[in-house]
Protein backbone atom coordinates (compact mmCIF):
# COMPACT_ATOMS: atom_id res chain seq x y z
CA UNK A 1 0.00 0.00 0.00
CA UNK A 2 2.75 2.22 0.87
CA UNK A 3 4.24 1.44 -2.54
CA UNK A 4 1.06 2.11 -4.10
CA UNK A 5 1.08 5.65 -2.44
CA UNK A 6 4.91 6.43 -3.99
CA UNK A 7 4.10 5.42 -7.15
CA UNK A 8 1.11 7.57 -7.33
CA UNK A 9 2.77 10.80 -5.87
CA UNK A 10 5.75 9.93 -8.22
CA UNK A 11 3.52 10.07 -11.56
CA UNK A 12 2.32 13.25 -10.21
CA UNK A 13 5.58 14.90 -9.54
CA UNK A 14 6.95 13.11 -13.20
CA UNK A 15 3.87 14.46 -15.10
CA UNK A 16 4.61 18.19 -13.06
CA UNK A 17 8.45 17.93 -14.60
CA UNK A 18 6.88 17.00 -17.85
CA UNK A 19 4.85 20.16 -17.95
CA UNK A 20 7.37 22.59 -16.82
CA UNK A 21 10.06 20.86 -19.64
CA UNK A 22 6.97 21.39 -22.43
CA UNK A 23 6.36 24.77 -21.01
CA UNK A 24 10.85 25.10 -21.04
CA UNK A 25 10.62 23.99 -24.13
CA UNK A 26 7.97 26.29 -25.76
CA UNK A 27 9.77 29.09 -24.70
CA UNK A 28 13.18 28.20 -25.29
CA UNK A 29 13.94 29.44 -29.09
CA UNK A 30 15.35 32.31 -30.26
CA UNK A 31 12.23 33.88 -31.42
CA UNK A 32 10.47 34.84 -28.29
CA UNK A 33 6.63 33.31 -28.96
CA UNK A 34 4.42 34.67 -26.50
CA UNK A 35 1.42 32.17 -24.83
CA UNK A 36 -1.02 33.99 -26.57
CA UNK A 37 0.91 33.47 -30.22
CA UNK A 38 0.72 29.80 -29.34
CA UNK A 39 -2.50 29.82 -28.26
CA UNK A 40 -3.95 31.70 -31.55
CA UNK A 41 -1.65 29.13 -33.59
CA UNK A 42 -3.82 26.88 -33.03
CA UNK A 43 -7.36 28.16 -32.47
CA UNK A 44 -7.23 31.49 -34.49
CA UNK A 45 -4.55 30.90 -36.92
CA UNK A 46 -3.56 34.11 -38.77
CA UNK A 47 -0.69 32.96 -41.33
CA UNK A 48 0.19 36.90 -42.03
CA UNK A 49 1.39 36.62 -37.87
CA UNK A 50 5.03 35.67 -38.49
CA UNK A 51 4.96 34.37 -34.29
CA UNK A 52 1.66 32.00 -35.19
CA UNK A 53 3.18 31.20 -38.52
CA UNK A 54 6.52 29.40 -36.73
CA UNK A 55 4.54 28.44 -33.80
CA UNK A 56 2.26 26.55 -36.06
CA UNK A 57 4.72 25.29 -38.31
CA UNK A 58 7.61 24.97 -36.12
CA UNK A 59 7.91 24.82 -32.49
CA UNK A 60 4.12 22.92 -31.98
CA UNK A 61 5.79 19.92 -34.28
CA UNK A 62 8.64 19.70 -33.09
CA UNK A 63 7.82 19.78 -29.04
CA UNK A 64 5.18 16.63 -30.46
CA UNK A 65 7.79 14.72 -32.18
CA UNK A 66 10.30 15.32 -28.41
CA UNK A 67 7.79 14.07 -26.44
CA UNK A 68 6.39 11.01 -28.79
CA UNK A 69 9.98 9.96 -29.88
CA UNK A 70 11.09 9.69 -26.44
CA UNK A 71 8.59 7.71 -24.93
CA UNK A 72 7.82 5.49 -27.96
CA UNK A 73 12.05 4.78 -27.75
CA UNK A 74 11.79 4.19 -23.91
CA UNK A 75 9.18 2.18 -24.53
CA UNK A 76 10.49 0.10 -27.36
CA UNK A 77 13.89 -0.03 -25.21
CA UNK A 78 11.61 -1.00 -22.01
CA UNK A 79 9.71 -4.39 -24.20
CA UNK A 80 13.47 -4.91 -26.14
CA UNK A 81 15.01 -5.28 -22.58
CA UNK A 82 12.69 -7.82 -20.71
CA UNK A 83 12.42 -9.81 -24.19
CA UNK A 84 16.05 -10.25 -23.94
CA UNK A 85 16.11 -10.02 -20.43
CA UNK A 86 19.10 -7.80 -20.70
CA UNK A 87 19.48 -4.44 -19.12
CA UNK A 88 21.68 -2.96 -21.98
CA UNK A 89 19.04 -4.08 -24.73
CA UNK A 90 17.50 -1.21 -27.21
CA UNK A 91 16.26 -0.24 -30.06
CA UNK A 92 19.23 1.35 -30.86
CA UNK A 93 22.22 -1.34 -29.67
CA UNK A 94 20.44 -4.30 -31.41
CA UNK A 95 20.56 -2.71 -34.40
CA UNK A 96 16.93 -2.34 -35.43
CA UNK A 97 17.57 1.67 -35.97
CA UNK A 98 19.82 0.58 -38.38
CA UNK A 99 17.59 -1.58 -40.12
CA UNK A 100 15.50 1.75 -40.15
CA UNK A 101 18.89 3.39 -41.41
CA UNK A 102 19.59 0.96 -43.95
CA UNK A 103 16.03 0.86 -45.65
CA UNK A 104 15.47 4.84 -45.38
CA UNK A 105 19.07 5.16 -47.16
CA UNK A 106 18.03 3.16 -49.70
CA UNK A 107 14.88 4.42 -50.47
CA UNK A 108 16.53 8.19 -50.22
CA UNK A 109 19.31 7.52 -52.58
CA UNK A 110 17.50 4.95 -55.44
CA UNK A 111 15.36 8.33 -56.19
CA UNK A 112 12.64 6.36 -57.37
CA UNK A 113 9.68 9.17 -56.53
CA UNK A 114 7.40 6.45 -54.99
CA UNK A 115 9.94 6.41 -52.04
CA UNK A 116 10.39 9.91 -51.53
CA UNK A 117 6.43 10.64 -50.31
CA UNK A 118 6.18 10.70 -46.29
CA UNK A 119 4.34 6.94 -46.89
CA UNK A 120 7.25 5.62 -48.66
CA UNK A 121 9.54 6.91 -45.92
CA UNK A 122 7.61 5.28 -43.32
CA UNK A 123 6.77 2.29 -45.30
CA UNK A 124 10.83 1.24 -45.60
CA UNK A 125 11.83 2.65 -42.11
CA UNK A 126 8.88 0.14 -40.61
CA UNK A 127 10.22 -2.67 -42.84
CA UNK A 128 13.81 -1.98 -42.15
CA UNK A 129 13.29 -2.01 -38.07
CA UNK A 130 11.24 -5.48 -38.33
CA UNK A 131 13.65 -6.45 -40.70
CA UNK A 132 16.57 -6.13 -38.69
CA UNK A 133 14.24 -6.81 -35.32
CA UNK A 134 13.58 -10.75 -36.90
CA UNK A 135 17.47 -11.14 -37.89
CA UNK A 136 18.18 -10.05 -34.09
CA UNK A 137 15.28 -12.09 -32.59
CA UNK A 138 16.73 -15.41 -34.59
CA UNK A 139 20.39 -14.92 -33.30
CA UNK A 140 18.95 -14.58 -29.69
CA UNK A 141 17.50 -18.29 -30.10
CA UNK A 142 21.03 -19.42 -31.10
CA UNK A 143 23.00 -17.16 -28.57
CA UNK A 144 22.22 -17.01 -24.89
CA UNK A 145 25.18 -14.76 -23.81
CA UNK A 146 24.01 -11.05 -23.13
CA UNK A 147 27.05 -9.70 -23.87
CA UNK A 148 27.69 -11.65 -27.39
CA UNK A 149 23.78 -10.52 -28.52
CA UNK A 150 25.13 -7.05 -28.21
CA UNK A 151 28.07 -7.44 -29.81
CA UNK A 152 25.64 -8.94 -32.66
CA UNK A 153 23.57 -5.57 -32.42
CA UNK A 154 26.73 -3.25 -32.59
CA UNK A 155 28.60 -5.45 -35.48
CA UNK A 156 25.00 -5.48 -37.63
CA UNK A 157 25.13 -1.39 -37.20
CA UNK A 158 28.33 -1.37 -38.42
CA UNK A 159 27.97 -3.80 -41.11
CA UNK A 160 24.82 -1.38 -42.04
CA UNK A 161 27.24 2.03 -41.99
CA UNK A 162 29.52 -0.01 -44.29
CA UNK A 163 26.26 -1.20 -46.82
CA UNK A 164 25.36 2.64 -46.20
CA UNK A 165 28.32 3.94 -47.50
CA UNK A 166 28.71 1.65 -50.22
CA UNK A 167 25.15 3.34 -51.06
CA UNK A 168 26.23 6.94 -50.89
CA UNK A 169 28.79 6.57 -53.47
CA UNK A 170 26.39 5.98 -55.90
CA UNK A 171 24.10 8.75 -54.74
CA UNK A 172 23.73 12.39 -56.19
CA UNK A 173 25.02 15.13 -54.24
CA UNK A 174 21.66 16.55 -53.26
CA UNK A 175 20.56 12.80 -52.04
CA UNK A 176 23.87 12.57 -50.23
CA UNK A 177 23.34 15.82 -47.90
CA UNK A 178 19.40 15.11 -47.24
CA UNK A 179 20.58 11.87 -46.02
CA UNK A 180 23.17 13.56 -43.92
CA UNK A 181 21.20 15.52 -42.54
CA UNK A 182 18.84 13.05 -41.57
CA UNK A 183 21.44 10.74 -39.98
CA UNK A 184 22.20 13.51 -37.46
CA UNK A 185 18.56 13.01 -35.69
CA UNK A 186 16.10 15.90 -35.84
CA UNK A 187 13.00 16.69 -34.32
CA UNK A 188 12.36 19.72 -36.67
CA UNK A 189 11.99 17.94 -39.62
CA UNK A 190 8.98 16.74 -39.03
CA UNK A 191 5.71 19.18 -40.60
CA UNK A 192 2.53 20.15 -39.39
CA UNK A 193 0.52 17.31 -41.86
CA UNK A 194 2.70 14.60 -40.61
CA UNK A 195 1.74 15.13 -37.28
CA UNK A 196 -1.70 13.17 -37.31
CA UNK A 197 -0.09 10.08 -38.82
CA UNK A 198 2.39 10.10 -36.36
CA UNK A 199 0.19 9.99 -33.23
CA UNK A 200 -1.89 7.45 -34.56
CA UNK A 201 0.89 5.09 -35.12
CA UNK A 202 2.23 6.20 -31.92
CA UNK A 203 -1.02 5.91 -29.97
CA UNK A 204 -1.64 2.51 -31.31
CA UNK A 205 2.14 1.03 -30.51
CA UNK A 206 0.51 2.32 -26.48
CA UNK A 207 -2.69 0.48 -27.16
CA UNK A 208 -0.80 -2.98 -28.67
CA UNK A 209 2.19 -2.78 -25.52
CA UNK A 210 -1.10 -3.05 -23.35
CA UNK A 211 -1.29 -6.48 -24.30
CA UNK A 212 2.12 -7.36 -23.25
CA UNK A 213 1.94 -6.45 -19.74
CA UNK A 214 1.20 -9.67 -18.68
CA UNK A 215 3.62 -11.82 -20.73
CA UNK A 216 6.20 -9.74 -20.12
CA UNK A 217 5.57 -9.26 -16.44
CA UNK A 218 5.53 -13.36 -16.33
CA UNK A 219 8.41 -13.37 -18.55
CA UNK A 220 10.88 -11.69 -16.40
CA UNK A 221 11.45 -15.20 -14.81
CA UNK A 222 12.46 -16.64 -17.44
CA UNK A 223 11.52 -18.58 -20.60
CA UNK A 224 11.05 -21.83 -19.52
CA UNK A 225 8.67 -21.03 -16.37
CA UNK A 226 6.53 -18.79 -18.65
CA UNK A 227 6.14 -21.53 -20.46
CA UNK A 228 4.78 -23.52 -18.00
CA UNK A 229 2.31 -20.50 -16.78
CA UNK A 230 0.85 -21.12 -20.29
CA UNK A 231 2.21 -18.07 -21.97
CA UNK A 232 2.55 -18.58 -25.79
CA UNK A 233 6.60 -17.21 -25.99
CA UNK A 234 6.90 -17.54 -29.71
CA UNK A 235 4.20 -15.46 -30.11
CA UNK A 236 5.12 -12.75 -27.42
CA UNK A 237 8.52 -12.19 -29.11
CA UNK A 238 6.65 -11.68 -32.59
CA UNK A 239 4.71 -9.29 -30.89
CA UNK A 240 7.40 -7.50 -28.70
CA UNK A 241 9.44 -7.29 -31.98
CA UNK A 242 7.13 -5.95 -34.06
CA UNK A 243 5.75 -3.30 -31.86
CA UNK A 244 9.33 -2.31 -31.07
CA UNK A 245 10.26 -2.20 -34.64
CA UNK A 246 6.79 -0.14 -35.19
CA UNK A 247 8.18 2.59 -32.23
CA UNK A 248 11.65 2.59 -33.43
CA UNK A 249 10.75 2.50 -37.44
CA UNK A 250 8.42 5.37 -37.10
CA UNK A 251 10.59 7.36 -34.83
CA UNK A 252 13.45 6.75 -36.98
CA UNK A 253 11.82 7.53 -40.37
CA UNK A 254 11.38 11.11 -39.10
CA UNK A 255 14.21 11.95 -36.21
CA UNK A 256 16.94 9.89 -37.90
CA UNK A 257 18.70 7.22 -35.39
CA UNK A 258 18.01 9.06 -32.27
CA UNK A 259 21.00 6.99 -29.52
CA UNK A 260 20.83 5.75 -26.17
CA UNK A 261 17.12 7.20 -25.17
CA UNK A 262 15.80 3.68 -25.50
CA UNK A 263 18.67 2.53 -23.31
CA UNK A 264 19.18 4.49 -20.36
CA UNK A 265 15.61 5.74 -19.59
CA UNK A 266 13.80 2.14 -19.04
CA UNK A 267 16.72 1.39 -16.95
CA UNK A 268 16.33 5.03 -14.88
CA UNK A 269 12.59 4.30 -14.73
CA UNK A 270 12.60 0.68 -13.04
CA UNK A 271 15.41 2.17 -10.89
CA UNK A 272 13.37 5.08 -9.92
CA UNK A 273 10.29 2.73 -9.37
CA UNK A 274 11.99 -0.16 -8.18
CA UNK A 275 9.53 -2.68 -10.00
CA UNK A 276 8.71 -5.05 -12.52
CA UNK A 277 5.12 -4.53 -13.03
CA UNK A 278 5.04 -3.57 -16.80
CA UNK A 279 1.86 -1.52 -16.50
CA UNK A 280 4.26 0.82 -14.52
CA UNK A 281 6.97 1.11 -16.01
CA UNK A 282 4.85 1.80 -19.30
CA UNK A 283 3.79 4.95 -17.52
CA UNK A 284 6.97 5.55 -16.32
CA UNK A 285 9.25 5.22 -19.42
CA UNK A 286 6.35 6.99 -21.19
CA UNK A 287 6.42 10.02 -18.58
CA UNK A 288 10.52 9.89 -18.27
CA UNK A 289 11.07 9.63 -21.69
CA UNK A 290 9.04 12.33 -23.01
CA UNK A 291 10.60 14.33 -20.37
CA UNK A 292 14.11 13.50 -21.44
CA UNK A 293 14.31 14.18 -24.88
CA UNK A 294 11.83 17.44 -24.79
CA UNK A 295 14.48 18.76 -22.07
CA UNK A 296 17.62 17.56 -24.39
CA UNK A 297 15.31 19.77 -27.06
CA UNK A 298 15.04 22.83 -25.34
CA UNK A 299 18.60 22.76 -23.92
CA UNK A 300 19.32 22.14 -28.28
CA UNK A 301 16.64 24.59 -29.24
CA UNK A 302 18.32 27.47 -26.48
CA UNK A 303 22.00 26.46 -27.73
CA UNK A 304 20.76 27.44 -31.20
CA UNK A 305 21.60 31.04 -31.39
CA UNK A 306 25.30 29.69 -30.96
CA UNK A 307 25.32 26.28 -32.27
CA UNK A 308 23.81 23.54 -33.92
CA UNK A 309 23.77 20.46 -32.06
CA UNK A 310 22.09 17.58 -33.46
CA UNK A 311 19.79 15.52 -31.05
CA UNK A 312 21.66 12.24 -31.58
CA UNK A 313 24.90 13.75 -30.81
CA UNK A 314 23.39 15.67 -27.66
CA UNK A 315 21.81 11.92 -26.33
CA UNK A 316 24.64 10.39 -26.65
CA UNK A 317 26.84 12.81 -24.74
CA UNK A 318 24.67 11.70 -22.09
CA UNK A 319 23.37 8.28 -22.69
CA UNK A 320 27.10 6.82 -23.26
CA UNK A 321 28.42 7.81 -19.64
CA UNK A 322 25.46 6.53 -18.26
CA UNK A 323 25.37 3.40 -20.30
CA UNK A 324 28.91 3.11 -18.66
CA UNK A 325 27.74 4.01 -15.00
CA UNK A 326 24.95 1.25 -15.41
CA UNK A 327 27.52 -1.68 -16.24
CA UNK A 328 29.93 -0.66 -13.92
CA UNK A 329 26.99 -0.82 -11.28
CA UNK A 330 25.96 -4.14 -12.44
CA UNK A 331 29.41 -5.85 -12.36
CA UNK A 332 29.40 -4.89 -8.65
CA UNK B 1 -4.34 -38.51 -10.85
CA UNK B 2 -1.47 -39.01 -13.32
CA UNK B 3 -1.07 -42.20 -15.19
CA UNK B 4 1.18 -43.45 -16.98
CA UNK B 5 0.59 -46.29 -20.11
CA UNK B 6 3.36 -48.35 -21.03
CA UNK B 7 5.22 -44.94 -21.71
CA UNK B 8 8.78 -44.64 -22.96
CA UNK B 9 10.94 -41.14 -22.08
CA UNK B 10 14.15 -40.15 -23.33
CA UNK B 11 15.59 -38.02 -26.06
CA UNK B 12 16.62 -39.82 -28.88
CA UNK B 13 16.98 -43.54 -27.08
CA UNK B 14 14.61 -44.51 -24.45
CA UNK B 15 16.00 -43.56 -20.96
CA UNK B 16 13.28 -44.47 -18.68
CA UNK B 17 10.07 -46.90 -19.62
CA UNK B 18 7.06 -46.92 -17.47
CA UNK B 19 4.50 -49.93 -18.31
CA UNK B 20 1.77 -49.27 -15.76
CA UNK B 21 1.85 -46.66 -13.14
CA UNK B 22 -0.59 -44.36 -11.45
CA UNK B 23 0.49 -41.33 -9.26
CA UNK B 24 -2.96 -40.36 -6.72
CA UNK B 25 -3.67 -36.99 -4.90
CA UNK B 26 -2.80 -36.76 -1.70
CA UNK B 27 0.60 -38.35 -2.00
CA UNK B 28 3.97 -37.26 -2.25
CA UNK B 29 6.62 -39.22 -4.31
CA UNK B 30 10.24 -38.82 -4.36
CA UNK B 31 11.95 -39.78 -7.82
CA UNK B 32 15.36 -41.22 -7.70
CA UNK B 33 18.00 -42.11 -9.72
CA UNK B 34 21.46 -41.97 -10.45
CA UNK B 35 22.56 -38.93 -12.22
CA UNK B 36 21.74 -38.85 -15.96
CA UNK B 37 18.97 -41.57 -15.79
CA UNK B 38 16.50 -39.10 -17.08
CA UNK B 39 14.73 -37.61 -14.02
CA UNK B 40 14.70 -34.03 -15.70
CA UNK B 41 13.78 -35.73 -18.94
CA UNK B 42 10.59 -37.76 -17.18
CA UNK B 43 9.72 -34.49 -15.20
CA UNK B 44 9.76 -32.26 -18.37
CA UNK B 45 7.81 -35.02 -20.23
CA UNK B 46 4.75 -34.95 -17.49
CA UNK B 47 4.59 -30.65 -17.51
CA UNK B 48 4.63 -31.01 -21.72
CA UNK B 49 8.27 -29.58 -22.56
CA UNK B 50 9.02 -32.95 -23.89
CA UNK B 51 7.12 -35.36 -26.00
CA UNK B 52 6.49 -39.00 -25.04
CA UNK B 53 8.70 -41.27 -27.30
CA UNK B 54 5.86 -43.88 -26.98
CA UNK B 55 2.69 -44.96 -25.00
CA UNK B 56 0.45 -42.66 -23.46
CA UNK B 57 0.33 -40.36 -19.95
CA UNK B 58 -3.26 -39.17 -18.70
CA UNK B 59 -3.53 -36.17 -16.44
CA UNK B 60 -7.23 -36.76 -14.94
CA UNK B 61 -8.08 -38.84 -17.15
CA UNK B 62 -7.30 -36.84 -20.18
CA UNK B 63 -4.25 -37.51 -22.44
CA UNK B 64 -1.70 -34.88 -21.20
CA UNK B 65 -1.30 -33.83 -25.37
CA UNK B 66 -4.46 -32.84 -25.83
CA UNK B 67 -4.21 -30.05 -22.69
CA UNK B 68 -3.94 -26.02 -24.17
CA UNK B 69 -0.76 -24.28 -22.39
CA UNK B 70 -3.19 -22.63 -20.19
CA UNK B 71 -5.18 -25.52 -19.52
CA UNK B 72 -2.15 -27.73 -18.45
CA UNK B 73 -0.65 -24.53 -16.35
CA UNK B 74 -4.14 -24.99 -14.40
CA UNK B 75 -3.28 -29.05 -13.73
CA UNK B 76 0.31 -28.48 -13.01
CA UNK B 77 2.65 -26.39 -11.03
CA UNK B 78 6.63 -26.89 -11.50
CA UNK B 79 9.12 -25.14 -9.54
CA UNK B 80 12.57 -25.41 -10.92
CA UNK B 81 15.54 -26.10 -8.64
CA UNK B 82 16.43 -22.85 -8.04
CA UNK B 83 15.20 -19.64 -8.26
CA UNK B 84 17.50 -16.65 -8.55
CA UNK B 85 15.46 -14.43 -7.40
CA UNK B 86 14.39 -11.20 -10.23
CA UNK B 87 15.38 -7.58 -9.23
CA UNK B 88 12.79 -5.25 -8.11
CA UNK B 89 10.46 -8.01 -8.22
CA UNK B 90 8.98 -8.72 -4.85
CA UNK B 91 7.76 -11.78 -3.15
CA UNK B 92 4.26 -11.14 -3.25
CA UNK B 93 4.47 -10.28 -6.79
CA UNK B 94 5.99 -12.92 -8.13
CA UNK B 95 3.71 -15.62 -6.28
CA UNK B 96 0.89 -13.41 -7.87
CA UNK B 97 2.77 -14.54 -10.93
CA UNK B 98 1.46 -18.19 -10.16
CA UNK B 99 -2.41 -16.86 -11.12
CA UNK B 100 -1.11 -16.19 -14.48
CA UNK B 101 -3.19 -19.21 -16.31
CA UNK B 102 -6.68 -17.52 -14.82
CA UNK B 103 -5.90 -13.95 -15.20
CA UNK B 104 -7.46 -12.09 -17.86
CA UNK B 105 -5.37 -10.39 -20.89
CA UNK B 106 -4.18 -7.64 -19.14
CA UNK B 107 -3.46 -9.63 -15.48
CA UNK B 108 -5.68 -8.16 -13.33
CA UNK B 109 -6.18 -10.15 -9.98
CA UNK B 110 -9.69 -10.74 -9.18
CA UNK B 111 -11.06 -11.73 -5.60
CA UNK B 112 -10.53 -15.22 -6.16
CA UNK B 113 -6.65 -14.74 -6.95
CA UNK B 114 -5.91 -12.57 -3.87
CA UNK B 115 -7.38 -15.03 -1.98
CA UNK B 116 -5.03 -17.93 -3.34
CA UNK B 117 -1.97 -15.61 -3.10
CA UNK B 118 -3.64 -15.13 0.26
CA UNK B 119 -3.54 -18.50 1.23
CA UNK B 120 0.11 -19.72 -0.31
CA UNK B 121 1.14 -17.11 1.85
CA UNK B 122 -0.44 -18.01 5.11
CA UNK B 123 0.64 -22.49 4.31
CA UNK B 124 4.16 -21.11 4.28
CA UNK B 125 4.12 -18.12 6.85
CA UNK B 126 5.74 -15.74 4.51
CA UNK B 127 3.46 -12.43 5.26
CA UNK B 128 6.07 -11.04 7.29
CA UNK B 129 8.27 -10.59 4.03
CA UNK B 130 5.77 -10.30 1.50
CA UNK B 131 7.23 -6.73 0.25
CA UNK B 132 10.92 -7.56 0.13
CA UNK B 133 12.63 -8.12 -3.25
CA UNK B 134 12.95 -11.64 -4.75
CA UNK B 135 16.64 -11.07 -5.16
CA UNK B 136 17.61 -9.79 -1.67
CA UNK B 137 15.87 -13.45 -0.09
CA UNK B 138 18.26 -16.34 0.99
CA UNK B 139 18.52 -19.87 -1.44
CA UNK B 140 16.34 -21.34 1.24
CA UNK B 141 13.53 -18.54 1.24
CA UNK B 142 13.65 -18.09 -2.20
CA UNK B 143 12.56 -21.81 -2.20
CA UNK B 144 9.41 -21.35 -0.34
CA UNK B 145 8.63 -18.23 -2.14
CA UNK B 146 8.75 -20.36 -5.75
CA UNK B 147 6.81 -23.00 -3.87
CA UNK B 148 4.16 -20.48 -2.81
CA UNK B 149 4.00 -19.34 -6.33
CA UNK B 150 3.42 -23.27 -7.32
CA UNK B 151 0.35 -23.10 -4.35
CA UNK B 152 -0.72 -20.12 -5.72
CA UNK B 153 -1.76 -21.76 -9.14
CA UNK B 154 -4.01 -23.94 -7.31
CA UNK B 155 -3.18 -26.29 -8.97
CA UNK B 156 -3.88 -30.59 -8.52
CA UNK B 157 -0.34 -31.78 -8.97
CA UNK B 158 2.64 -30.04 -8.09
CA UNK B 159 6.17 -31.07 -9.77
CA UNK B 160 9.57 -29.91 -8.51
CA UNK B 161 12.86 -30.87 -9.85
CA UNK B 162 15.77 -31.58 -7.11
CA UNK B 163 13.93 -28.87 -4.75
CA UNK B 164 16.75 -29.77 -2.28
CA UNK B 165 19.51 -29.60 -4.46
CA UNK B 166 21.10 -25.71 -3.16
CA UNK B 167 19.62 -26.26 0.60
CA UNK B 168 21.90 -27.10 3.33
CA UNK B 169 20.42 -30.44 5.29
CA UNK B 170 18.42 -28.39 8.21
CA UNK B 171 16.18 -26.62 4.52
CA UNK B 172 16.56 -29.77 3.19
CA UNK B 173 15.15 -31.70 6.16
CA UNK B 174 12.39 -28.79 6.70
CA UNK B 175 11.71 -28.32 2.81
CA UNK B 176 10.59 -32.21 2.85
CA UNK B 177 8.90 -32.17 5.75
CA UNK B 178 7.13 -28.98 4.53
CA UNK B 179 5.71 -30.78 0.88
CA UNK B 180 5.17 -33.84 2.82
CA UNK B 181 2.22 -31.56 4.62
CA UNK B 182 0.94 -29.79 1.50
CA UNK B 183 0.66 -32.77 0.08
CA UNK B 184 -1.69 -34.49 2.88
CA UNK B 185 -3.24 -31.29 3.75
CA UNK B 186 -4.23 -30.03 0.76
CA UNK B 187 -4.83 -33.25 -1.30
CA UNK B 188 -2.18 -32.45 -4.01
CA UNK B 189 -0.01 -35.02 -6.13
CA UNK B 190 3.33 -33.54 -5.74
CA UNK B 191 6.18 -35.46 -7.37
CA UNK B 192 10.08 -33.91 -7.16
CA UNK B 193 13.11 -35.62 -8.11
CA UNK B 194 16.13 -35.64 -4.99
CA UNK B 195 19.01 -37.02 -4.19
CA UNK B 196 18.42 -37.25 -0.38
CA UNK B 197 17.60 -41.04 -0.11
CA UNK B 198 18.19 -41.11 3.63
CA UNK B 199 15.65 -38.14 4.40
CA UNK B 200 12.82 -40.02 2.18
CA UNK B 201 13.11 -42.81 3.78
CA UNK B 202 12.90 -41.75 7.47
CA UNK B 203 10.01 -39.20 6.33
CA UNK B 204 8.79 -43.04 4.87
CA UNK B 205 8.25 -40.75 1.37
CA UNK B 206 7.37 -43.37 -1.68
CA UNK B 207 9.38 -43.24 -3.83
CA UNK B 208 9.67 -44.05 -7.50
CA UNK B 209 12.97 -45.05 -8.50
CA UNK B 210 14.58 -45.65 -11.84
CA UNK B 211 16.29 -48.79 -11.77
CA UNK B 212 19.94 -48.95 -13.77
CA UNK B 213 19.81 -52.11 -14.99
CA UNK B 214 16.53 -52.58 -17.23
CA UNK B 215 15.64 -48.87 -17.56
CA UNK B 216 12.06 -49.39 -15.74
CA UNK B 217 10.51 -46.93 -13.18
CA UNK B 218 8.34 -48.07 -10.73
CA UNK B 219 6.69 -47.30 -7.86
CA UNK B 220 8.24 -48.94 -4.62
CA UNK B 221 6.97 -50.58 -1.49
CA UNK B 222 7.06 -47.92 1.46
CA UNK B 223 8.85 -50.49 3.01
CA UNK B 224 11.59 -50.76 0.89
CA UNK B 225 15.30 -50.83 2.57
CA UNK B 226 17.90 -48.21 1.97
CA UNK B 227 20.27 -51.46 0.70
CA UNK B 228 17.40 -51.92 -2.12
CA UNK B 229 17.04 -48.69 -3.10
CA UNK B 230 21.02 -48.35 -3.80
CA UNK B 231 20.82 -51.60 -5.72
CA UNK B 232 18.24 -51.10 -7.58
CA UNK B 233 18.62 -47.40 -8.68
CA UNK B 234 22.21 -46.96 -8.38
CA UNK B 235 23.46 -50.40 -9.24
CA UNK B 236 25.88 -50.37 -5.78
CA UNK B 237 25.88 -53.87 -4.20
CA UNK B 238 26.01 -53.45 -0.26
Amino acid sequence: MITKKRNLFLYFVLFLILILSIVGHLFSGQIAISFSDYWDSIFHFDPENTNQLIAREFRIPRLTMAIIAGAGLSISGMLMQTLFNNPLAGPYVLGINSGSSLFVAFTMMTGLSFFQSDFGIITSALIGALVFGFIILGFSLFVKSHISLLLIGLMLGSFTGALISVLQTFSSAQELKSFTIWTMGSLQHVQLNQLPIISIIFILGIGLSLFLIKPLNVLVLGEKSSEILGIHIKTIRIATISITAIFAGIITAFCGPIAFVGLAVPNIVRTVFKTQSHGKLIIGNLLIGATFLVISDAVIQYLEQWIQLPINAFTSIIGAPLLILIVLKRLK
Amino acid sequence: MIRFNKCEIGYKSVLIRIPELNLSAGTIYALIGANGSGKSTLLNTIINKKSLLGGELFIDSKNHTTFSAKDLAQKIAYVESKFDGVEYLTVEEYISLGRTPYTDAFGRLGEKDNQAILKAMEILNLHSFKEKFTLNLSDGERQLVAIARALAQTTPIIILDEPTAFLDYGNRIKLIQLLSKIALEEQKCIVFSSHDIDLCLNSSIQMLIVNQQNKTMELCPSAISKKEVLANGFGIKC
